[in-house]
């Protein structure tokens, strides 16, 4: 065989065994119906996959699947995403598994729902940072913006957020999840 | 605690993202990957049996199957002065040359797009009498893979490439296609449907922008007989010759057909391999079935003793250097010598 192909194959490999749990962490917290993430992981890794070729080296392959899951994402979220036949087993075990969220404490929907009242870059640049543990350098590649624009919107994010949690988030009501966040263009 | 930290940490304490809920991973995350890796978009549309991808991978050095029937100088047509001066290398068949009826029915169902351009030769192709298929054109140390799929896949493919941003257009030998770069810099050509068929192209090594419209705009369409003649000359090869070589030391399964080899068509050599022992071991298999559902019990040894040499075969052991099917086989030879099967070996070895 080519030794390209095999190399392609023991990179994508590499990659999912390393990158698989960040990756399903990636989209349960960013769809509204926590079994959707199985979805959004196998339709991450099926392109990939068909990609394999491109997977960059080292440790910017997670933020390369990162920038891919985003893209998967968004097309989930336009209805354009048909459910996978893939992942069946990961979408049971997730469904079997993960609590519904409306039994979550109240302070965690009310942080979520002022999430998901934020500008859509600057909620993910927050969510990138504290969720997903990156660098700015890191967001900004994974959101094809400058690492100073990352800073800017994260400093803003975390203003926003502060003005609409409050010192006491107290109950919130009716919770929006974040995959029903604005979609309003960006300012 | 800083103010930014305090927000942080709300954000962090509010994270849905937790995996302890969710169990423990390991099975369907193996499960996942082996589905990813064994199933292809196109497999899945159109209900083709599962099939471990890795028959896939291709010997660097390819030989192909036998499609000339009988073999005359080739004549040398030059269509256009190639860089440095050198001749196309497109040739047409001379008027003696006469191929197969199979090869020239799969040529005609074929996309047949030629680089035009001394240097570049086909380094490995396979699918040519089906309806999904690649042939690999390298020259140096850039490679162009065009695979060719059935048409309704189109849009599939398309949004498929839509994940590293917008096409451009472009035209291949006049026809409308779409070029995508992904984010390592490798370009993708999707041609519009034509004729059923949708063609993909993949550019690897070292390629520019500036590059890819060189080699498109020497991308040409061309007949069935001028495509099957540039072919490598290892390609063309009378199947039974071919085969021949390949089952120089297998034992063949009762009513094994070497005629029905010629459906498998122009390939590589590994996947002529795949072709020829698939329907060697499906055979066997079969022939220990019967002996064992019939109380034959010679039969049933002749059936063990078969497979179980299988590992010695030379066709097995030269693939088994370039890929994994013959792994696969030898896991159904394990099964059979030891007196149970899984069903699944219809699938695995691609029995018809």
């Amino acid at each position: 065989m080519s030794s390209g192909t095999e190399q392609d194959e023991d990179r994508f490999r590499r990659v999912y065994a390393e990158d698989f749990e960040s990756l399903l962490a990636y989209a349960l917290r960013r769809v509204a119906h926590p079994e959707d993430a199985a979805d959004v992981v196998a339709e991450t890794f099926l392109v990939a996959w068909r990609r394999r070729r491109d997977i960059p080296v080292a440790g910017a392959a997670r933020l390369w699947l990162y920038g891919v899951a985003r893209r998967v994402l968004a097309n989930h979220h336009r209805g354009g995403v048909r459910r996978q036949r893939l992942g069946e087993r990961l979408r049971q075990q997730i469904g079997a598994s993960v609590a519904d969220p409306g039994s979550e404490v109240a302070e965690r929907l009310a942080v979520r729902a002022a999430l998901a009242g934020l500008v859509e870059v600057d909620r993910e640049v927050l969510m990138l940072t504290v969720w997903e543990g990156l660098q700015p350098h890191e967001v900004a590649a994974v959101l094809g913006v400058s690492p100073a624009a990352v800073r800017t919107r994260l400093s803003r994010a975390r203003t926003r957020l502060r003005g609409l949690v409050g010192d006491d988030p107290g109950p919130p009501g009716h919770v929006l999840d974040v995959l029903t966040a604005s979609t309003r263009k960006e300012d | 605690m800083t103010t930014e930290e305090r927000v942080d940490r709300l954000v962090r304490d509010a994270d849905p993202g937790g995996l302890g809920v969710v169990g423990d991973l390991a099975g369907v995350k193996q499960a996942l990957l082996e589905e990813i890796m064994s199933e292809s978009l196109v497999r899945r549309a159109v209900g083709m049996p599962r099939r471990r991808l890795w028959v896939r991978r291709f010997a660097g050095v390819v030989t192909a199957a036998a499609v000339l029937v009988s073999v005359v100088p080739v004549s040398v047509v030059v269509r256009g002065q190639a860089e440095g001066g050198g001749v196309s290398p497109i040739v047409s068949a001379g008027a003696g040359v006469v191929f197969s009826p199979l090869a020239m029915e799969a040529a005609q169902r074929n996309p047949r797009l030629l680089i035009d351009r001394a240097g570049w030769t086909v380094a490995a192709l396979y699918g040519f009498a089906e309806e999904q298929g690649m042939v690999r054109f390298r020259r140096g140390g850039r490679e162009l893979e065009m695979n060719w799929y059935p048409a309704y896949v189109y849009a599939d493919r398309y949004s498929g490439q839509l994940v590293d941003g917008p096409a451009k257009s472009v035209r291949v030998d006049g026809w409308p296609a779409d070029l995508f770069q992904s984010l390592s810099g490798d370009f993708t050509v999707l041609l519009r449907p034509r004729d059923n068929v949708v063609v993909e192209m993949k550019t690897s090594g070292n390629w520019s922008r500036k590059d890819v419209d060189r080699v498109l705009a020497d991308i040409v369409r061309v007949d069935a007989r001028t495509w099957l003649a540039v072919l490598p000359a290892e390609m063309v090869m009378p199947v039974r010759e071919r085969a021949a070589r390949v089952l120089v030391d297998v034992s063949l399964p009762p009513g094994f057909d070497v005629a029905a080899l010629d459906e498998i068509g122009v390939s590589d050599s590994y996947q002529f391999g795949v072709g020829v022992m698939s329907r060697v071991g499906c055979g066997w298999i079969a022939e220990w079935q019967r002996a064992r559902a019939s109380g034959d019990e010679a039969g049933v040894r002749r059936a063990v003793e078969a497979l179980r040499g299988s590992r010695g075969w030379r066709v097995l052991r030269d693939m088994d250097r370039v890929g994994d099917w013959p792994e696969v086989f030898w896991e159904y030879a394990d099964e059979v010598a030891a007196g149970t099967v899984r069903p699944g070996y219809v699938e695995g070895l691609g029995c018809r």
